[in-house]
């Protein structure tokens, strides 16, 4: 039994170093550079791809292609990534939420493109760097090699991140730039090149991970890209901050989650222990999200507003063109149309993030979760597996499906009421990824279901109509949250939050009410989503496609439902018209590009037809020689009789 | 009469530091009441006690003799206590108009049953009276002729104008306003004193936090001196004449 | 008298709030100038616009005729500039000693700090953080003495000290421009000690200049009740 434990104790090891390394990369990459990047676990990825091409692919020596991979390709990823996209935000001052989105776009961008060069399948061939073969240390104990390599490169790594800020003059700069930034920059630091540095280390320490990792399993775009993502649990378990604490908890959650497959409770609690056991990270995220609401949070107010141009515009034209695309599909072939189905789905899913994020100024990286959850619902009322209840007619477990997700929108609002930014965006990605792993991953829920589409409406053309119908209730129900005074509510809390609650906006009140319409709305689609197949699927509702969502709504424009109608247009046709990875690829490029049309690519054409129509009024300083004599005497007039200056 | 906002025995630890110290004030109506001191004196800490954004460690805040103490921030604003922020709370995705608008919707609470008729697109009660509040306030700021504008690209002065409109449109009874001549030039600063000493007379109660000495020797009746989280008892307007500095 | 910086129609935004409205201020070369004004009157932000540390919505830095404008803030402090902000001027994390040696290679270098602040002498190993907020005005001011830059801007210097001992830092302030040549601009609240003898003051109000002259001007004491 004791070599049982130890031998466990060693298994853990494995992913336990590599999410050591994730945190160390993590950290420093976030204290040189003020930037958490949600793209280390795709960039561990493409590394390991990358490996594999070269060794398997091109039969390169190992050692040259780890040589390649490790020392030139990652971290030329991380200083490319500096100098294209993180200095050019930070030149424009920008705030949380566009570094945020840049990063997302990175990853988006990165598993895009792993997409196209090698395909969605697992590869079970990665090349491991060094043997499994065992080593008896001096104890006595038996130690597999690669176990022994992967604690040693820890370890270095560690131990160089400690030597170099002690000893030399960028570990010098480092640490007047973490301690003080401004000051740095003050007594002649160029802050920009130490953080270029962070960026270069933390991507070598995401492409060792990677090519640590993933030996042990199969490799594919969306597997090792979200474990090592989940992994980022220690980082904020850390504060952002203390390196040891990190590499503590990343080598005491492995070599638990490890130890937990020894465990065999009674068979009730079985499934639950077993998905706990699989998941430890994902629960020491949830637990680090929740203890520490006030990570990067600070100053990140109007954080979400960036993302929007908050321009009530509304363009007939487009909504025409968009009215004639939406209709098209129905003079289409039968197999051309059942592959539209997915698009009126797929865009009330995406109203959530217009609702949740461009009007109330919430970020939600979890929507996928309750798209889930409301096709999971409606799977299992039809099937007459939800807690007792009888088979539902269709027509009855949709409605209801969408009713009981509503409330559980209060899972990511209850928090949003304390939360800002970056926290509320880890806190809301967090619960996404619990939901799936913890729900859908359960037989417990998922068995013996399943999902058929509303009686009378099984053909395509019809429920395609049918599906039509709701997008245009829906619209319209989101139209009510943009205009009057709701909208105007909202609005003021996405703008200002204070403020908001300073005019007597019920604030924590609103932020409820938008994640609960978030929800239902991501619950109809995704319903929707699973009757348009037929199945409930758990790989349409995969954290990573929430990622991949969310940037493709950002894109468009955060606060713009037609954007959101295109978003899934463009979505669903590049994929099922091209190669799957191209919208991705397609989306991670322009919200890596977002800098340059702030407020995304709809709003911007609008603001561009608007302003070549009609001139927009400039700013009020208008200077006395705009006004004729007559204006001058009207302004006057004014002023003397209401008491103020302009 | 009971003052329109009164607190007693304010105090606020955080840190283990004492930032307020068992502080009483009266903020009287038909006057402007003003808050001076260094930075750190505790005035901000005060202020936010006051209006909500911060609970105290303990003491009472009470507004027309209601204690209010353990309201959030947007009930105490529906109860008619407004308030102005130093770095400017407007909403940048609204015209002017809307954000004015937005103070005088808020008299009505959002309730759940309004919350479920905004989503169906039901019109609103109070939708009328709301809108002659904004069409005053606008007018009383002289932005009648802005209010189409787009909030996000207005100059300073104006955003303070808007802010403060929004402000009254809700028929506050209490304001409270935190530095509200930053980053107003001479003649702005003086046309927001005249426009503050015309709501007192209005029979507004008003306090005033502020650096500008000039200003709230203009403008206030008390002023009230805060160092170390304690305040140093009030002198009357007529007691500075003499051109001392006030600290 | 030479100018050495200045800025030229400076407006400074810190988002919805303009900080500066265009203003013009010069710094004689070698001498010491003043700029006076009350908290929010934009002082600071005229310092900082000088060291770059803000952006200029509107306006021009000049620095010995040449636009540096877009020079970045590092590259103003490798060129010989010193700014010492009024908060945050010191590395809480390092010792006294490490600070000095960000600046100066040898322990000699040191002397003019010791000479200007002798109570520094035996605090070289404590961490700054931990030291009063007097003693580390006194390490921020160091660095700026010790760094060889030709032009420093000091953020109130004299804060957090005893009367004696900001009589003592102005003193030691107006020596490095009459006797050092460097040009030094101290903003504070008060023309007091030492300060009387700046070459120009400057006062402020509300973004504005409201006075620029000698101190001994006729117009300054009536136009400077601010």
């Amino acid at each position: 039994m004791a070599s049982l434990t130890v031998d466990l104790a060693l298994a853990g090891i494995a992913v336990g170093s590599a999410a050591a390394l994730t945190g160390i990369g993590l950290i420093v990459t976030y204290r040189a550079t003020g930037v958490l990047n949600l793209a280390h676990g795709a960039i561990a990825m493409v590394t390991a791809y990358l490996l594999r091409q070269l060794v398997v692919v091109w039969h390169w020596p190992t050692g040259a292609a780890a040589a390649l991979c490790l020392l030139v390709v990652a971290p030329g990823i991380g200083v490319v990534l500096d100098l294209l996209v993180f200095r050019p935000l930070a030149a424009r001052g920008a705030g949380t939420a566009e570094t945020l989105v840049a990063t997302l776009g990175v990853f988006v961008l990165l598993v895009g493109a792993a997409f196209l060069a090698w395909g969605g399948d697992a590869r079970a061939d990665v090349p491991s760097l060094v043997s499994a073969r065992p080593v008896t240390l001096p104890g006595g104990l038996s130690v597999r090699l690669d176990t022994l390599v992967q604690f040693g490169a820890v370890a270095v790594v560690a131990l160089a991140v400690a030597a170099v800020t002690r000893w030399t003059r960028i570990g010098d700069e480092l640490r007047a730039v973490v301690d003080n930034r401004r000051l740095a920059v003050l007594r002649g630091i160029d802050a920009d090149r130490v953080a270029a540095v962070g960026w270069a280390f933390g991507s070598f320490t995401a492409g060792l991970a990677g090519v640590l990792l993933a030996p042990y399993l199969r490799l594919d775009p969306y597997g090792l890209s979200l474990l090592v993502l989940e992994t980022m649990a220690v980082a904020v378990g850390a504060g952002m901050r203390s390196l040891p604490a990190a590499v503590f908890t990343a080598l005491v959650v492995g070599v638990a989650q490890s130890e937990l497959t020894a465990l065999h409770p009674t068979a009730a609690a079985q499934p639950l222990v077993q998905a706990v056991g699989a998941n430890l990270f994902v629960v020491a995220l949830l637990v680090s999200v929740f203890v520490l609401p006030r990570i990067g949070g600070v100053g990140a107010e109007r954080a979400a507003a960036a993302l929007t141009r908050g321009r009530r515009t509304t363009s007939p034209v487009g909504w025409a063109a968009c009215a004639v695309v939406l209709l098209l599909p129905l003079g289409l072939r039968a197999m051309d149309l059942y592959a539209a189905l997915q698009v009126p789905a797929l865009a009330i899913v995406l109203l959530s993030i217009v609702v949740v994020t461009g009007y109330g100024g919430q970020i939600s990286l979890g929507q996928a979760g309750y798209a889930g959850l409301g096709a999971l619902f409606a799977a299992m009322l039809s099937s007459g597996t939800f807690f007792g209840l009888p088979p539902l007619d269709e027509f009855a477990a949709l409605p209801l499906a969408v009713l009981l997700v509503a409330p559980l929108g209060l899972l990511t609002g209850w928090p949003a009421i304390r939360r800002r930014g970056l926290a509320l965006a880890l806190t809301t990605f967090a619960l996404g990824v619990a939901v799936s792993r913890f729900v859908f991953a359960q037989p417990f829920f998922t068995s013996g279901l399943v999902l058929n589409r509303p009686r009378g409406l099984s053909g395509d053309r019809a429920f395609y109509v049918f599906e039509l119908a709701l997008l245009t209730a829906a619209l319209l129900v989101v139209r009510n949250l943009h205009r009057g005074r709701l909208g105007r509510a909202l609005a003021a809390m996405r703008d200002h939050e204070q403020g908001a609650a300073a005019a007597g906006v019920p604030v924590p009140r609103l932020k409820l009410f938008a994640f609960a319409v978030g929800a239902a709305s991501a619950a109809l689609g995704g319903a929707l989503l699973g009757m348009a197949g037929r199945a409930f699927d758990p790989a349409d509702f995969d954290p990573v496609r929430g990622l991949l969502w969310f940037a493709a709504v950002v894109v468009m424009g955060a606060d713009s439902a037609l954007g959101a109608v295109l978003a899934a247009g463009l979505l669903v046709g590049l994929d099922t018209g091209t190669h799957e990875g191209v919208s991705a690829l397609v989306v991670g490029v322009l919200a890596v590009l977002l800098g340059r049309f702030p407020g995304g690519l709809v709003n911007t054409v609008l603001t561009r037809r608007e302003e070549r129509g009609a001139p927009r009024a400039g700013p009020l300083v208008a200077p006395d020689a705009v006004l004729t004599a007559e204006g001058r005497r009207v302004r006057d007039r004014v002023r003397s009789a209401s008491g103020r200056g302009p | 009469m009971t003052a329109p906002l009164a607190a007693r025995g304010i105090t606020h630890r955080y840190g283990g530091f004492t930032a307020v110290d068992g502080v009483d004030l009266s903020v009287p109506a038909g006057r402007v009441t003003a808050l001076v001191g260094h930075n750190g004196a505790g005035k901000s800490t005060l202020f936010d006690c006051l209006c909500g954004t911060v609970r105290p460690t303990s003491g009472r805040v009470f507004l027309a003799g209601r204690d209010v103490t353990r309201l959030p921030d947007h009930a105490r604003a529906r109860l008619g206590l407004a308030r102005t922020f130093q770095q400017l709370a407007v909403f940048p995705g609204l015209t002017v108009e809307e954000n004015v608008r937005v103070g005088a919707e808020q008299r009505r609470g959002l309730t759940a049953p309004g919350l479920a008729a905004g989503l169906i697109g039901l019109p609103q009660p109070g939708r009328s009276s709301a809108r002659a509040a904004t069409r005053a306030a606008l007018r009383l700021l002289d932005l009648g002729a802005s209010h189409r504008l787009r909030a996000a690209d207005l100059p300073t002065g104006t955003l303070r104008r808007v802010e403060l409109a929004r402000v009254l449109a809700s028929s506050p009874t209490v304001l409270l306003l935190d530095e509200p001549a930053a980053g107003l030039d001479q003649d702005e600063a003086e046309a927001l004193g005249r426009v503050l000493r015309a709501l007192a007379a209005d029979g507004m109660a008003l306090l005033l936090v502020e650096h500008d000495l000039d200003l709230v020797q203009r403008v206030a009746d008390t002023v009230h001196e805060m160092a170390g989280g304690r305040l140093l008892g009030p002198g009357g307007a007529e007691e500075r004449e003499g051109g001392g500095e006030v600290r | 008298m030479s100018v050495e910086i200045e800025l030229r129609g400076a407006r400074v935004r810190y988002g919805p709030l303009e900080a500066l409205h265009g203003v013009d201020l010069a710094m004689p070369s070698g001498r010491l100038t003043v700029l006076l004004g009350r908290n929010g009157s934009g002082r600071s932000t005229a310092l900082h616009a000088l060291a770059g540390i803000v952006p200029l919505s509107g306006g021009r830095v000049l620095w010995r005729g040449e636009d540096v404008t877009g020079l970045d803030a590092f590259r103003r402090a490798r060129r010989g500039l010193a700014l010492v902000p009024e908060q945050r001027a010191v590395f809480g994390s390092l010792t006294v000693e490490e600070h000095f040696a960000l600046v100066t290679g040898d322990v000699g270098g040191r002397t003019p700090a010791f000479e200007a602040f002798p109570a520094l002498r035996g605090l070289l190993k404590r961490r700054v953080g931990t030291l009063s907020g007097g003693e580390q005005r006194m390490v921020a001011v160091s660095l700026a003495l010790l760094s060889g830059a030709g032009v420093l801007l000091l953020d109130e210097p004299g804060q957090g000290l005893a009367p004696a001992a900001a009589a003592r830092m102005h003193q030691v302030l107006a020596e490095q421009a009459a006797d050092g040549g460097r040009t030094v601009v101290v903003a504070e609240q008060q023309l007091r000690g030492a300060l009387r003898g700046a070459a120009v003051v400057h006062v402020l109000r509300r973004g504005s200049v409201a006075f620029t002259g000698e101190p001994a001007e006729p117009g300054f004491t009536r136009r400077t009740r601010w």
